[in-house]
């Protein structure tokens, strides 16, 4: 068996991962098919406010009579899409400038270092509101762009992102130095191999699995920055639904309308669930000392 | 171990009994600054209101009163005076007579000084008074005595008796720190640096302690002359997260929640569905005005057609109905129901597709599709901004988008902070459809600042005034200058009955409705009422008893 | 003893490039409050805003303002605070001890869960103890903290009226005893509890694991060390780095994050300071405020970078 399909079949064997991810994927797709799945999540009906679930409105409908199940699918796909493009762009930005870091050395080692320290540094809720609040307008976008549903997604990406890399920096440089004063990445450099190959054969795979586990853990962290920045009225803005307003919208009248707050707020926690415990799978199965 | 982490939460667990003779108030703000002058805040305006009695106010019945003077000074008891000024202006001399029995917590009397002080420190450049208007329109303040003054206004206005930003300072305490540097006075003053000094306060209670960002403590004014304090103690506590602020008031945390500061309303109503037998829920429609600026300035929306036809689309009594269970009046003008001005008879909007559809049509929209377009094939495309997280303002902002949608308008809602919003959109004019958000005000207040053509912002003059749509009326400013200075009330009720046609007829804004305050009171706290307009119902604190 | 000193430097070096980076961005917020005052307040003339402007130097360009505020602070002192009117060092310091107060209970309660349970699920892998204690990890971790905050307070003070909802004491007899100031703690400090103890389980139990897959262990085991031995000597003492990494990174964080919770529990500590100076345009408060927020995270990354070195021969050599 090849590596790859080693690690396919040890993921494979792991039963609550797999199921997991079948959650994670079925939720992805409900996201995405969102237009086509569910009716129009802006269609209000202030006759009929606040119904328990019919045939019409599986799962009722909320404070302006709009179908929850409808608006659910849509604030699935902006928190989703918000969580998955965070994640990423931190994921990569804190890898490139860890590796950097950690196998370079020397100076751009310490030049990097700063810098992620003074960026994880930042006490980063303050400052997100400090980024939320600024007027896009004088960053030089058009109007036309500003009032796109991808801008209001974009920004929430970007400021979270540029304050969220830190941690995997960190992470990637210190398992790097850690590898790289291992026996068989000494032994790779005594027989002449270049930097750029040992990054990449040596220490990229063994970086990878905390990258995946601080990735993992981020995308339920950006969920959850999204709520907390909704809480404090500097997050996705509506009309547009996400978890995080709903949830926060709902908290408000949860003593006369429960499910309202129920909905979303199970969104969420089954969302990071499954996400956790599928980055959980991945991470053993590419872990190969704790098989081996 | 287990013994003892069963008697540690016993211990924790057992909640202490409270003691009755005082009073907690929940609300969901801190007052920044306790100087009665210095930053224009709700919060402080509240709880001020329980230990300082302005000289006039407007009561509950939206009548001005005397509160701290003897009485209101009218040209008919001769107390007021029409004069020449200096440079041949029509000016009003007015004489007040501070009541005997006002006298400051620390038994010292309030004074003609005091008055003096104020004037004082309320017309210098530096001493960070934020509303000195009146200030700059007196010309001179005599003191006959230690209780009667003569104030010279520059102008004599209908309303020339009501001094009620007249915050008096206790000269006793506050004028050593003032002159010794009046450019620091804001920082120096004893509302903030001594805030339980009992001379700063006159009123039936007094502030015995500030803790920053949690909460104030009141205690009676032993010297108080008027009707006796019920309460051994007040303590106004702050929590800002409403949810949180609910949470509190049911496990008995606090004992109240006032409308002034309290729950917004769809979060109230949801409350009084509940019938918590416990506490008695009141609805008081105040002068908070909420409407809809359109920006002039867009062609689009000069079209009054285009306007009228918003306002006919817009089903304001079902939002009434269904989002706020029939509290929050719709609004036809800038003149609330209450207000003695107002007049019945103005056109009004009820909700008319057919109407708004023709009008549409009139006006060169025509639908192609879902969406309607003019002849050069533009949308029908109308950005609404709004503050963010104020959860009523976003959901009606939600319905009106839902139903101007079935005639074909596409409205953009765009939430900002309020400091967004405020700061530039709105002040500079940049909003390029409509703003929705409130107007504060004092009963019969002119709209000078939000209608006259001078006060339009922009950047000559210094973006000066709030008449942010952009309206420019001649007649309106007419209006607006008579209004002013019209003495002769049936006139003026006249001149305000034009005023309300004009502002119907040509909607320099889409009013929707007047905000209701809702009070959560416990039943047994008898006394409190409610008063709708800027003076809040803490001013009368001293009648409020458990019963 | 010169690294540490290095550090120090570099770290005045972070703080005054902070303080920059930050006056500049809340400069660049638009409006200020005294526009926000007339939004509030039509009797005020736009008179009045240009003299209060003027007065609260709000009319100069904000790099001129930095500038005179750096000078300040090389005379070594914080200003007043334009909110409150009150010197900042007054405000500053209560909150400050509020926040240390409800971030030390909630770290040790935290850590005082997470650290067994990650050491015990380590041990072995799969089985119940393991499979109890991801879920409790995944669910702390995935839990929106206003939400938790929420339910338990109406969990516990409304429905079963046993603590108080909010705010750090009573008002009765002058501010209540120990035990009142005990039970108004329980729930901010159990909401940052959970919401925290999450990810230092699944960290310990992670480089628990870590360690148990390395040769040094095999080799030990080989040579016929107990389970315990190994477990609390070498395991443990190795996989102390990254978790002692994370909870010293964690600290300055708690300091000013803890905004959701106060703001729930009307707790007057720092998270909430910083956020009515930023929304104020309170330069004085919020920078003070920010930076001493920041210099606690790096005096943790500082801490977390000496028990590296003192953890981990391998560092300490390079």
């Amino acid at each position: 068996m090849s590596p790859a399909q080693r690690i396919l079949a040890r993921f494979l064997a792991d039963r609550p991962a797999l199921a997991a991810l079948a959650v994670l994927v079925a939720l992805t797709m409900a996201a995405l098919g969102a237009p086509w799945l569910a009716q129009d999540p802006e269609a209000l009906d202030l006759a009929a406010m606040l119904t328990a679930p019919s045939w019409d409105h599986p799962l009722g409908t909320d404070e302006l009579g709009r179908d929850v199940l409808a608006r659910l699918l849509h604030g699935g796909r902006v928190s989703l899409a918000v969580a998955g493009a965070t994640a990423g762009l931190a994921a990569l930005l804190g890898t490139l400038i860890g590796l950097l870091s950690g196998t370079l050395g020397g100076r751009v080692d310490a030049g990097l270092m700063r810098l992620t320290d003074g960026v994880m540094a930042l006490p980063l809720l303050p400052l997100l509101i400090v980024l939320a609040a600024i007027d896009p307008a004088k960053l030089g976008l058009s109007a036309e762009a500003l009032n796109s549903e991808g801008f209001a997604i974009g920004r929430i990406v970007v400021i979270v992102a540029l304050v969220g890399w830190t941690q995997v920096a960190r992470l990637v440089r210190a398992e790097t130095l850690s590898v790289q004063a291992r026996d068989h990445v000494r032994a790779a450099r005594a027989i002449g191999a270049g930097p750029v190959r040992v990054m990449l054969r040596h220490i990229l795979p063994d970086v990878a699995s905390p990258v995946i586990v601080a990735t993992t853990l981020s995308v339920g962290h950006v969920i959850l920055i999204e709520s907390a920045l909704s809480f404090l009225g500097l997050g996705v803005r509506p009309p547009l639904a996400s978890w995080g307003n709903m949830l926060t919208g709902a908290v408000g009248t949860v003593a006369s309308a429960p499910t309202l707050a129920l909905w979303p707020g199970l969104a969420i926690l089954v969302t990071v669930l499954a996400v956790n415990r599928a980055g959980d799978g991945l991470q053993r199965a590419l872990d190969q000392r704790s098989r081996d | 171990m287990i013994r003892l982490l069963a008697l540690l939460s016993l211990l924790l667990l057992a909640a202490p009994a409270r003691a009755k003779d005082d009073l907690v108030i929940g609300i969901t703000q801190y007052p920044v600054t306790l100087h009665p002058g210095i930053e224009s805040m709700l919060a402080k305006t509240y709880v001020l209101a329980m230990a300082r009695r302005p000289l006039t106010a407007y009561g509950p019945d939206w009548k001005l009163i005397c509160m701290l003077c003897e009485t209101l000074p009218t040209i008919d008891n001769k107390l007021a005076v029409p004069e020449k000024t200096a440079d041949g202006k029509q000016g009003v001399a007015l004489t007040y007579t501070l009541r005997a029995d006002s006298v400051w917590a620390d038994g010292t009397p309030v004074s003609t000084d005091d008055v003096l002080f104020t004037w004082e420190v309320g017309r210098h450049p530096q001493s960070g008074i934020a509303n000195a208007e009146l200030y700059r329109r007196i010309l001179k303040i005599e003191a006959k005595d230690k209780r009667t003054f003569v104030l010279h206004l520059d102008r004599l206005t209908f309303d020339y008796n009501a001094i009620n930003d007249f915050a008096l300072l206790p000269a006793h305490v506050e004028k050593k720190r003032f002159q010794a540097a009046p450019a620091e006075y804001r920082n120096r003053t004893a509302y903030d640096q001594d805030s339980a000094n009992p001379g700063l306060y006159n009123g039936p209670y007094r502030i015995t302690q500030a803790v920053q960002g949690s909460h104030i403590v009141l205690e009676p004014n032993s010297h108080w002359k008027g009707t006796k304090a019920a309460f051994a103690r007040i303590v106004v506590k702050t929590v800002e997260n409403t949810p949180a602020l609910e949470a509190n008031l049911l496990s008995g945390g606090i004992d109240m929640i006032p409308g002034e500061l309290g729950l917004p309303l769809d979060q109230a109503i949801a409350f009084a569905k509940r019938a918590d037998p416990r506490f008695a829920i009141t609805y008081k429609s105040s002068l908070v005005y909420e409407h809809l600026d359109a920006n002039l300035s867009v062609p689009m929306l000069t079209d009054l057609r285009l306007r009228q036809a918003l306002m006919y689309a817009t089903d304001r009594a079902a939002i009434s109905k269904q989002l706020f269970d029939g509290r929050q009046p719709v609004a036809h003008t800038a003149v609330n129901p209450l207000d003695g001005v107002h007049a019945d008879d103005v056109p009004k909007y009820s909700f008319d597709p057919a109407k708004a559809a023709r009008l549409l049509d009139e006006a060169g929209w025509t639908l192609q599709g879902n969406l309607r377009r003019n002849a050069k094939g533009e949308p029908l495309y109308i950005e609404l901004a709004t503050t963010a997280g104020n959860r009523t303002r976003e959901l009606v902002a939600q319905v009106l988008q839902a139903q101007w949608k079935k005639l074909g308008i596409d409205l953009r809602i765009r939430t900002e902070p309020p400091r967004v919003l405020f700061g530039q959109t709105l002040t500079q004019r940049r909003f390029p459809g409509l703003v929705m958000y409130a107007w504060y005000s004092a009963p019969e207040s002119v709209p000078r600042t939000t209608l006259h053509s001078s006060q339009i912002p922009a950047e000559a003059n210094a973006w000066a005034g709030q008449n942010y749509p952009g309206y420019k009326n001649p007649r309106m400013d007419q209006l607006l200058d008579a209004i002013e200075v019209e003495l002769d009330r049936p006139k003026r009720v006249e001149l305000w009955r034009q005023l309300q046609h004009l502002y119907a007829e040509e909607l320099p804004a889409l009013p929707l409705f007047f905000r209701a305050d809702t009070f959560i009171l416990p039943k047994a706290l008898k006394g409190v009422t409610p008063t709708g307009h800027q003076d809040p119902s803490t001013l009368w604190i001293e009648t409020w008893r458990w019963g | 003893m010169g690294v540490i000193l290095a550090r120090l430097g570099q770290s005045a070096v972070v703080l005054l490039v902070m303080s920059f980076v930050i006056y500049g961005l809340m400069g660049l917020m638009p409006g200020d409050p005294i526009d926000l005052m007339i939004a509030a307040d039509p009797h005020l003339t736009a008179a009045d805003a240009v003299r209060l402007k003027a007065l609260y130097g709000l009319d100069r360009p904000w790099t001129e303002r930095y500038l005179r505020w750096l000078a300040q602070i090389g005379r070594g002192e914080l200003g007043y605070s334009r909110l409150f009117a009150r010197p900042v060092l007054d405000i500053l310091a209560p909150a400050v001890a509020n926040t240390a107060l409800l971030m030390v209970a909630s770290l040790a309660l935290a850590l005082m869960v997470a650290l067994p349970l990650g050491i015990w699920a380590a041990s072995r892998p799969g089985g119940w103890i393991d499979r109890a204690a991801n879920l409790l990890a995944f669910v702390s971790v995935s839990v929106p903290t206003f939400w938790l905050g929420l339910m338990l307070m109406v969990l516990f003070a409304v429905q079963l009226g046993w603590l108080p909802a909010g705010g750090m004491h009573s008002l009765d007899d002058g501010g209540g005893g120990l035990v009142d100031r005990l039970r108004h703690l329980v729930l901010p400090t159990l909401t940052l509890a959970i919401a925290g103890t999450g990810q230092y389980i699944r960290h310990m139990r992670a480089a628990m694991l870590e360690q148990a897959g390395l040769d040094y262990i095999r080799t030990a085991i080989a040579k016929g060390c107990g389970p315990t031995r190994v477990l609390l000597h070498h395991q443990l003492r190795n996989a102390a780095i990254p978790v002692t990494t994370i909870v010293a990174l964690e600290v300055g964080g708690l300091f000013s994050g803890a905004l959701i919770t106060e703001t729930v529990f009307a707790w007057p500590g720092m998270g909430r300071l910083i956020f009515e100076a930023v929304m104020g345009n309170d330069f004085n408060l919020a920078l003070s405020g920010l930076l001493l927020a920041t210099a606690m995270t790096l005096a943790g990354s500082i801490l977390a970078d000496l028990a590296y070195a003192w953890l981990d021969p391998r560092v300490r050599r390079r």
